[in-house]
């Protein structure tokens, strides 16, 4: 729910592309976040495959409210539906949810930030000012509308919260676009005749790489937060379509007589998240040269 | 979220034994008016309700929170027993003229509105007349379409002269939509300040929080006990339960069993009520294959609805013909293939010539809570016999958008029932009812049908007319009917008197008490 | 003269704010007609197949939705700069007096939630970065790693469903009481809305704490100071809080700018009468005057605080204040 995303990292990196992974691997954080975002992401994909042990939207109502067992590991639902199963589902939702938000936004908002950086003028006024009319509305009431205004399936809510995140990118890119288009081999490359085009994707894009990928990670968490409080609000992807926000909100009034309908996906969305966070520091701390040297002293 | 949310998202079966039972504990059926015993007692009440009435103004108030406040507030010149049943209200009786054509009010004298005027027969002319003018907009309008003059030959006598005879008159009066409002009175004023001659008086309200009534000490009736009623915003169905059990709140009504079971702990009691609207799969027989009568009867034929009521809602329900209102209850046996019989749905299917049909049907998402999984189980139901349902989950405002401009094949619905079977179906299944567009189906004999019930006042003839609409609705399988369901009642244990109705209506709270 | 006005830092900054506030107009208005269904369907619901032409048009009319787009837009606006923000067509109401009455709760909730972020996340973030990488370190990280990662609402229904039903505590379902009528009530009707909220921002204050405390120590001038042997304390609080103040003020008021919107969730689930839970009904009752002027409420004061965030910055941070 917090919202980080007004906060740019400024510096322009160089970075060095070996040894990345390595980097995020020597930290602790880093290997558990990745631990649990790969084990939740097979998980949920598992549900892309139908290799579930349970149909997730299957209902079965003599076997209604069962505690956890072994054949079904966090018990049923009020539908007699496998609630293992449905999480399972539900993390695969929001994964995919998010990721799609998060690459349309990486992709929108990036290109945004480039062009405006990089051609200054009328695109960069154009381009501030809707970021800034974006950024002026309440993230959460923009998403929540723009979920109302389409269809409603994964698709559309993933291009709502992709609307929200865009203008981050474009904040977060358009600043060390600006710096680098002052720095001498890039007025070298411009005064030998290269193309404006290729300038920017030869020498420019690799350049803002590493900050892209630290708010990739930042803004997958996020987004899993915001399809969860939309679901939570009843704006998610329609039922029976398992997410971990209406399942939470269907759990609530089950609470008292089958905890594990609440436990297992609030549980699971919590580690997700952790999951997403720490692999975003790690992330952090090995591309992002302030933090390393932080760290360092 | 809020407009007629009314069903529950599931449903526990512990539930279900004492619901037949709760028409049974009717108290006082005098409209609690003068001889009922009176509770003694008084205090104030608060019920927690999830959101706050749209509009204060009664002819157009739909909304169901809306109209629980309004009916409070005004006065009716019929009202609604607790059997569903007409008894007077502003009204202390009527007559209706040998040819049906003229119906005469005798009205109760003294009675004043709340703000000390006097209600007289000309203030029951002016508000008749404003709901029957296009201009006004009230959503009852098409209830008066038989009045052609309504008339006040003194100051307690109303007299409706009719273009036909029409027997649910005086059942559809009970609605609020059919408030008596002063003449003096205009909408923009009331929107602010109601003012009405019901038992409790608008006091005041906090936009999105609260409306408070406080007791009518002049109303015509007994006095209510209670000093005043509060209905508190909560918005959350689930903080409405906190609320009742740390005693906050000391009544609420919640669709979804599975809340009102949580809510019933210690103190909390729950009772369950059956309601007058039904779930049904409407079809649109104006359209594509569902023209032909065999292809809607392979559907009726190829459907289970207890399997439906069990699975979309855990069997907190009753499986339904069309006609939902006690007095005229269809019988649920009495249609094509009573129980499921895929070899006769095969077979009508052959007589129409086809071996697969596919239909979309629309579904509302967040309108009330059971309709996506009653539209899956009629999608697998209807798989196993060759019928294709498509399912179209709209979130709720485009759903009405599409219903409302009968945009469908089909429509996983949720309708409102009324006591009266005429003004439950008339304006759906007659060829020039209102709603007829949406129903997608009539016929000449129907036609004759309804004005015929219309016309007759002998409650047997009138019950044998209205069991050969139903007959002749699930004859030909216009709508496919499901399952009515319940409403639940939670009170604390110091709430006495309180009658909950088939309807949804809070007019008992008038007869309620608060013991400390 | 006139150039140089045109060209001042602050004459700019306003104009570019009047410019997102309109692009909020225009984009609100017509995000809101996008939505399916109007105000007479969500008013009538179904009961709206019954109306007949005439009805129909008779309600648009009261609604004003028979007029062009563009004519509703401008006397929107039109009224806006005169100071009339509409009326809500649920509850009559004028949308001045209902943002008027949503807005300080909404406010006070903020305050309270970023108030209690401080309190957990300042002093966390400097006990992490007393001893970076120790499990000191490892503890602070981890509260402020659950703070970014419990939603919100989780912790709002687990906390509310559990103390109502185990200690009867549940203040929100008394009536909801503004501060000054009854602060004893309204402080406790506060309390678990606000601790939820800051629960949640205390991760990023702590983290942009640690961060800044870390960096500033490995300044000269803490060195020096350190040299001429300042206390450890004073130096801790004095020279580097002191100077680690610029991120987490500029944190502060990014937060307190979101919280005006973005208390939504807990809004509802507490009953908080909030400007956030105004703006969602408003969009679930189409009520189109409520939600387009409450959005531009939100967004000017969202502005209005950057630039008072911006002004603090320049106030604390010698170096912006020389620049």
């Amino acid at each position: 729910m917090t919202d980080l995303a007004r906060t740019a990292p400024l510096a322009v990196p160089t970075t060095r592309r070996a040894g990345r992974l390595r980097a995020v691997l020597r930290s602790p954080s880093g290997v558990i976040g990745l631990v649990l975002v790969v084990l939740l992401a097979v998980a949920g994909l598992l549900s892309f495959t139908g290799l579930l042990p349970h149909d997730p939207v299957a209902q079965d109502p003599p076997n209604r409210l069962l505690s956890p067992s072994g054949d079904h590991l966090f018990g049923t639902d009020q539908f007699g539906r496998d609630v293992f199963s449905r999480v399972a589902a539900g993390v695969g939702n929001s994964v995919l949810i998010s990721v799609v938000a998060v690459a349309l936004a990486t992709v929108v908002g990036t290109v945004g930030g480039l062009v405006s950086g990089f051609f200054r003028g009328f695109a960069d006024t154009a381009i501030g000012g809707l970021t800034n009319v974006l950024f002026a509305f309440p993230p959460l009431l923009l998403a929540l509308a723009l979920a109302s205004v389409f269809d409603r399936n994964w698709f559309t809510i993933a291009v709502a919260i992709a609307v929200v995140y865009a203008p981050i990118f474009v904040r977060v890119t358009r600043g060390p676009v600006l710096s680098l288009r002052e720095i001498e081999y890039v007025k070298a490359a411009t005064s030998t005749g290269q193309g404006r085009i290729a300038i920017l994707l030869r020498h420019v894009l690799p350049n803002i790489g590493s900050i892209v990928i630290v708010q990739v990670t930042l803004s997958l968490s996020w987004a899993v937060l915001t399809e969860a409080s939309l679901s939570f609000l009843g704006l998610g992807a329609p039922p029976p379509a398992p997410s971990l926000g209406s399942m939470i909100f269907e759990a609530r009034t089950l609470v008292e007589i089958a905890p594990w309908t609440m436990i297992a996906p609030g549980v699971t969305v919590v580690l997700l998240v952790v999951g997403l966070n720490l692999l975003g520091d790690g992330l952090r701390d090995a591309l992002d040269p302030r933090n390393r040297g932080g760290r360092a002293r | 979220m809020s407009h007629r949310k009314r069903i529950g998202r599931g449903t526990l079966a512990t539930l279900s034994g004492a619901t037949a039972l709760s028409l049974v504990l009717v108290g006082c059926s005098d409209s609690g008016s003068s001889d009922g015993a009176a509770p003694t007692g008084g205090g104030d009440l608060v019920i927690g309700v999830t959101s706050d009435p749209d509009t204060l103004f009664p002819w157009k108030a739909t909304q169901f929170q809306a109209v629980n406040v309004l009916q409070n507030i005004y006065g009716t010149l019929t009202e609604l027993d607790s059997d569903m049943s007409v008894v007077p209200g502003l009204a202390e009786e009527w007559e209706t003229s040998e040819d049906g054509l003229s119906l005469t009010f005798h009205l109760r004298s003294g009675v004043t509105f709340q703000d000390g005027s006097a209600m007289d027969s000309e203030d029951v002319v002016f508000s008749l007349e404003s709901i029957m003018a296009e201009e006004t907009a009230a959503v009852a309008a098409a209830s008066l379409a038989a009045v052609e003059s309504v008339e006040a030959p003194d100051e307690t006598t109303v007299v409706l002269e009719l273009a036909s005879p029409d027997a649910s008159l005086p059942a559809n009066l009970a609605s609020v939509n059919m408030a008596i409002l002063s003449s003096d009175d205009t909408e923009e004023e009331l929107n602010s300040q109601p003012n009405g001659t019901g038992p409790f008086t608008f006091d005041n309200r906090v936009s999105s929080q609260s409306v408070t009534l406080v007791r009518n000490e002049e109303f015509w009736g007994y006095p209510a006990a209670l000093a005043s009623v509060e209905f508190r915003v909560i918005p959350d169905e689930s903080a409405i339960v906190s609320a009742l059990q740390s005693g906050n709140v000391q009544m609420s009504v919640f669709d979804d069993p599975l809340v009102a079971q949580t809510a019933e702990t210690g103190e909390v009691t729950v009772e369950a009520t059956a309601q007058l609207s039904y779930h049904a799969l409407m079809l649109n027989a104006s359209r594509g294959d569902l023209a032909d009568r065999n292809v809607r009867l392979a559907i009726q034929c190829a459907i289970d609805r207890q399997e439906v009521l069990d699975t979309a809602a855990l069997g907190e329900g009753e499986v339904t013909g069309p006609i939902t209102s006690p007095a005229y209850r269809s019988d649920p046996q009495a249609r094509p293939c009573p129980e499921r019989d895929l070899g006769q749905a095969e077979q009508y299917l052959a007589d129409a010539g086809l071996s697969e049909v596919t239909i979309n049907a629309i579904v509302s998402q967040g309108e009330y809570a059971t309709s996506v999984n009653e539209a899956q189980n009629l999608q697998a139901q209807l798989a196993e016999a060759g019928i294709t349902l498509e399912l179209e989950v709209l979130e709720s405002g485009a759903y009405v958008d599409r219903w409302v401009a009968g945009d469908f094949d089909a429509a996983v619905a949720l309708n409102g029932g009324n006591p009266d079977p005429h003004g439950m179906y008339g304006r759906y299944f007659t060829s020039d009812g209102n709603l007829n567009p949406v129903a997608g189906y009539s016929s000449p004999e129907l036609d004759d049908l309804f004005a015929r019930g219309r016309a007759v006042e002998d409650p047997d003839e009138r019950r044998e007319i209205y069991r050969q609409i139903s007959e002749h609705l699930e004859e030909n399988a216009a709508w496919i009917w499901l399952f009515t369901s319940y409403s639940y009642t939670a009170t604390t244990s110091s709430v006495q008197g309180f009658t909950p109705m088939p309807n949804g209506s809070l007019r008992f709270l008038r007869t309620t008490a608060l013991t400390s | 003269m006139l150039r140089t006005l045109i060209h001042h830092p602050v004459i700019r900054r306003a104009v570019a704010s009047l410019a997102t506030l309109l692009g909020v107009a225009v984009f609100v208005f017509v995000l809101l007609r996008a939505i399916p269904g109007d105000q007479i369907t969500a008013a009538l619901g179904t009961e709206a197949a019954a109306l007949t032409p005439q009805q129909r048009s008779e309600l648009e009319a009261y609604y004003g939705i028979d007029q062009p787009l563009v004519l509703q837009f401008f006397s929107w606006l039109g009224n806006l700069l005169t100071g009339n923000l509409g009326y809500s067509t649920r509850s009559q109401e004028s949308v001045l007096d209902l943002t008027l009455a949503a807005l300080p709760i909404t406010f006070e909730l903020a305050v309270l939630a970023i108030l209690l972020a401080l309190l957990i996340g300042v002093p966390l973030g400097m006990l992490s970065a007393s001893r970076p990488d120790s499990p000191r370190d490892a503890a602070g990280q981890l509260v402020g790693l659950a703070g970014l990662s419990i939603p919100a609402f989780l912790l709002a229904t687990t906390l509310l469903s559990v103390l109502a039903s185990s200690f009867g505590f549940n203040p929100n379902g008394k009536a909801f009481v503004p501060l000054f009528e009854d602060p004893a009530l309204n402080l406790q009707q506060m309390l678990l809305p606000s601790l939820v909220l800051g629960f949640g921002i205390a991760a990023p204050i702590m983290r942009t704490t640690r961060t800044a405390v870390l960096e500033v120590r490995s300044h000269d001038f803490v060195r020096t100071a350190r040299a001429k042997g300042v206390g450890a304390r004073r130096l801790q609080v004095r020279h580097v809080l002191g100077n680690a103040l610029v991120p987490i003020v500029t944190m502060v008021g990014l937060q307190f700018g979101y919280l005006l919107g973005g208390a939504v969730v807990v809004e509802q689930v507490f009953s908080v009468p909030g400007i956030g839970r105004q703006v969602l009904l408003g969009i679930q009752q189409k009520d189109y005057a409520l939600v387009q002027s409450t959005v531009l409420v939100i967004a000017a004061a969202f502005v209005l605080v950057n630039l008072l965030t911006d002004l603090a910055y320049r106030l604390i941070d010698p170096r912006v204040r020389a620049a």
